[in-house]
């Protein structure tokens, strides 16, 4: 019985005894003060090839060499984790993550309750301490660190739903549809203009022998799904965007339905069958269906473009890189942008270009690795205040930012757009940079609710395009779905729709003009 | 019988035998029964890793049992999964044991043996990678084959297709003879008594006839095992789908295993995760007193008949 209560004693999850800080042994033992480990995104990350063209990756590593040249003190650990959400868990939960990590910070806001990783705002209002030391008074980040991002309303609407932003990113990302300009031109086909025009090339590429459109389930989920929601509730935003955002984070999002306002507007009747939008959402992108390959969860469909069997794929401007290092590519290439909907293509489509579906691109966290040497009993601001470690991880972000570091690893190959001022972006991502410029997606599904949602999204997804599921059934998964992911969100964060509520009513009048709105559940 | 007699002798062998168990037991009890009984305790609670936990009384599992919609699809799965295993391990590694049982010359059954025992050290990942990536994948050797023989239509991605998933899971193993099966089906035609063999050619019982008849019910012990092992495996086991296709598409290939650790470590749900082991730990354990209750062993057979 001793032992098992021994045992209870261990084995007791919600209160773990607190790790008295302890000096960094592998500092101790090399003569430095601090041994900061960072988890670098792929793409940094330094010797690696990326996507296993060119030369090895040598920006960061190079960077980081200045910063400890810096802070003699101070020995920076650029390591390879896994991305996986498991591996994190367990990682921040025991206190063991890298000081900095790169996760989607969507990922990143389940957590924050948890004090799984450090708001960063308080360090964004302030100077850019090497910035000032410059002496340049009117370089961005000398007033507030916050001014050196050049997209400055898609770096601050990263912040979570608590309001505090706990990601920098030093880049941008966007997708398009990558083409082979030689076939195109061999056949008399050019990029679509409507999505008519898109179907109607697709089956000309199809006719050719071609497997017409490469892409996969996760991105159509994602992509696909957000892309043509835009396309018929943008129009209605100004009816049932019932949450109004902070002046800065509206001039970019402009209306961005945030999760608690889809689980709102879900106990409204929306995205359920009785939403002809929503079902409308589906029902495009099956269009695509007969367009895909075979294997619509395959994850690489490289091999396939670059040996021309394929017309298109639609990708990230990472995969310009791709196209531009392989010097035994035997055609041109081109991208273009998914075309807009009409009302010859949709009763519901308001003609709006596509927007942007990107934006930050590595996201860049400070996990509560950078606490240890504090009190873990101790309140977190607190430990925030104290710690002298996470003044160092938070110097090694702040020197990364400096635009000649930022140039050297962003721009060492051409796959994302540079989010810093002063530094240019490789010519061959100019597409991206002008679809960048388009207005952010009304939402963004996959990153709203949990992975639960996601993954169930995903899943039926693969079977409705496949044709294992039909529309209805489809539709009845994801309703349920919705249902559970946003009931599970409003308990979670203990939402009060009170103040929603009051804004819905007083939208009434602008919905009045609406057609085909779905109409309210029954009430229990 | 009668008990012998409590010597103090006895005893001192006996409290020694206890002293000789007892760290064993404590560790049994520490990382075998008490997890399951932690699991159980958290199967009653909402929770999440570096959060609070929330009593919810069994509602977990009502949640599980009457609402979550992978819940019955996966549970048909395994039982369908673990009934072909059943199917071929307790058939396929039968057939070569004996083959190898009846070659007539020591050195050669060896050799048979060793090349059947080779593939047991291989990592389990490793040949499950193996078979997503050479065989089942979209350049893999059945594709090839496919175009090869100018049926390229018939090429899929057949871990992939949900009309294909589940039947490409099944065949994952083929020739299905495996290593630890075929030693084990050996050992227990090794075996028999060899007045048995010369009493059953002396009837004239040979070949299918004699083992069918001789040679099956003197190795139900060796079946048994394998049964107990195969339907636990099968119940429980769900790394090799995780590997080959994660439960898709779709459900198609989900099993209760598979969606608990989802729910653990993807989604964070520890205790409705409990709740999902609690459930599959009854079965088992139910399924396992069932096979021991009705699945008679040689020995019982013997026992029975003579």
């Amino acid at each position: 019985m001793v032992v098992l209560g021994a045992a209870v004693v261990l084995f007791w999850p919600e209160r773990p005894v607190p790790a008295a800080p302890t000096a960094d042994a592998s500092a101790a033992a090399d003569g430095h003060k601090f041994v900061l480990r960072m988890a670098a995104p792929q793409s940094y990350l330094p010797g690696s090839l990326p996507q296993g063209v060119g030369q090895p990756l040598q920006g960061l590593a190079r960077v980081v060499a200045d910063f400890e040249a810096r802070f003699p003190d101070t020995r920076v650990e650029i390591i390879a984790v896994p991305i996986e959400r498991e591996f994190l868990v367990t990682q921040l939960s025991g206190g063991a993550a890298p000081d900095i990590v790169c996760v989607n910070v969507e990922d990143v806001w389940v957590d924050v309750q948890k004090h799984w990783y450090v708001p960063l705002d308080r360090y964004l209002e302030q100077p850019n301490p090497f910035v000032v030391a410059k002496g340049d008074p009117r370089a961005p980040g000398t007033r507030q660190w916050w001014d050196m991002f050049a997209y400055q309303a898609i770096t601050r609407g990263k912040a979570a739903p608590d309001g505090r932003n706990y990601c920098i990113s030093l880049d941008m990302v966007e997708t398009g549809i990558f083409y082979n300009k030689t076939l195109f031109a061999a056949h008399g086909l050019r990029p679509p203009e409507t999505w008519s025009e898109f179907l109607v090339l697709l089956q000309r590429a199809k006719e050719l022998g071609l497997t017409p459109l490469l892409t996969n389930v996760d991105c159509l989920a994602d992509w696909g799904a957000d892309l043509v929601f835009d396309q018929f509730y943008r129009e209605l935003l100004p009816g049932i965007d019932v949450k109004k955002d902070d002046p800065v984070r509206a001039a970019y999002l402009q209306g961005y339905l945030d999760p608690e306002e889809l689980a709102f507007l879900q106990r409204q009747g929306f995205f359920t069958r009785r939403d002809p939008r929503y079902v409308e959402v589906w029902r495009k992108l099956g269009e695509l269906r007969p367009y895909l390959t075979k294997d619509i969860n395959n994850q690489d469909f490289v091999r396939e473009f670059v040996t021309q069997q394929a017309a298109m794929i639609w990708n990230g401007s990472w995969f310009v890189y791709r196209l531009h290092a392989d010097k035994q590519l035997g055609f041109d290439w081109g991208v273009f942008y998914l075309p807009p909907m009409f009302p010859a293509d949709s009763p519901y489509a308001s003609g709006l270009p596509m927007c942007v579906i990107g934006g930050v691109g590595n996201q860049l966290e400070v996990t509560n690795s950078a606490l240890s040497d504090t009190d873990p009993a101790l309140p977190f601001a607190e430990r925030m205040a104290r710690s002298e470690r996470l003044q160092r991880v938070v110097a090694l972000l702040q020197f990364i930012c400096l635009p000649e570091n930022t140039d050297r690893i962003v721009n060492e190959f051409e796959a994302f757009v540079p989010n810093i001022v002063g530094v240019p972006a490789r010519p061959q991502l100019d597409p991206f940079v002008e679809i960048l410029k388009r207005r952010y997606t009304t939402t963004k599904w996959t990153y709203s609710f949990d992975l639960r949602f996601t993954d169930i999204l995903k899943r039926t997804l693969h079977l409705y395009l496949t044709g294992a599921i039909t529309l209805d059934e489809f539709m009845r998964w994801q309703e349920g779905n919705i249902a559970t992911a946003s009931g599970n969100f409003v308990q979670r964060m203990n939402f009060d729709f009170a103040p929603l509520q009051q804004e819905w009513d007083r939208m009434a009048p602008v919905r009045a003009g609406f057609r085909d709105l779905p109409t309210p559940p029954p009430a229990r | 019988m009668k008990a012998p007699a409590l010597t103090p002798a006895r005893l001192r062998f006996a409290a020694g035998c206890h002293a000789l168990l007892l760290p064993s037991v404590l560790l049994l009890l520490v990382f075998v029964y008490l997890p399951v009984t932690w699991a159980f305790v958290k199967s009653l609670y909402e929770f999440e890793v570096g959060s609070p936990a929330r009593f919810v009384g069994l509602a977990n599992y009502g949640e599980y049992l009457f609402s979550d919609p992978p819940t019955w699809p996966s549970v048909l799965t395994m039982f369908l999964l673990t009934a072909v295993g059943v199917a071929v391990r307790l058939t396929f590694p039968l057939v070569v044991a004996k083959l190898i049982h009846s070659l007539p010359f020591e050195r050669t059954r060896y050799v048979y043996r060793l090349i059947f025992l080779i593939p047991i050290v291989v990592p389990g990942v490793a040949v499950q990678l193996l078979w997503a990536r050479m065989i089942y994948a979209d350049y893999g050797l059945i594709n090839e084959f496919l175009r090869t023989i100018g049926l390229a239509d018939w090429a899929h991605a057949w871990l992939n297709d949900p009309e294909t998933a589940l039947l490409a899971l099944m065949c994952f193993g083929f020739p299905f003879a495996g290593g630890f099966e075929v030693l084990i089906y050996y050992a227990g035609l090794s075996a028999i008594p060899e007045s048995v063999n010369e009493a059953a050619a002396l009837e004239g019982c040979t070949g299918i006839s004699k083992f069918l008849r001789i040679d099956v019910p003197l190795v139900l012990s060796q079946l048994k095992l394998i049964l107990v092992l195969t339907v636990i495996g099968g119940l429980q086991g769900f790394e090799g789908i995780l590997v080959l296709t994660q439960g898709g598409p779709g459900f198609e290939t989900m099993v209760p295993g598979l969606w608990m650790y989802y729910n653990a470590f993807s989604f964070q749900r520890m205790g409705y995760a409990c709740a999902i082991g609690v459930l599959l730990f009854v079965a088992i354990l139910g399924l396992t007193l069932l096979n021991l209750r009705y699945f008679r062993s040689a020995e019982e057979v013997q026992g029975g008949s003579s």
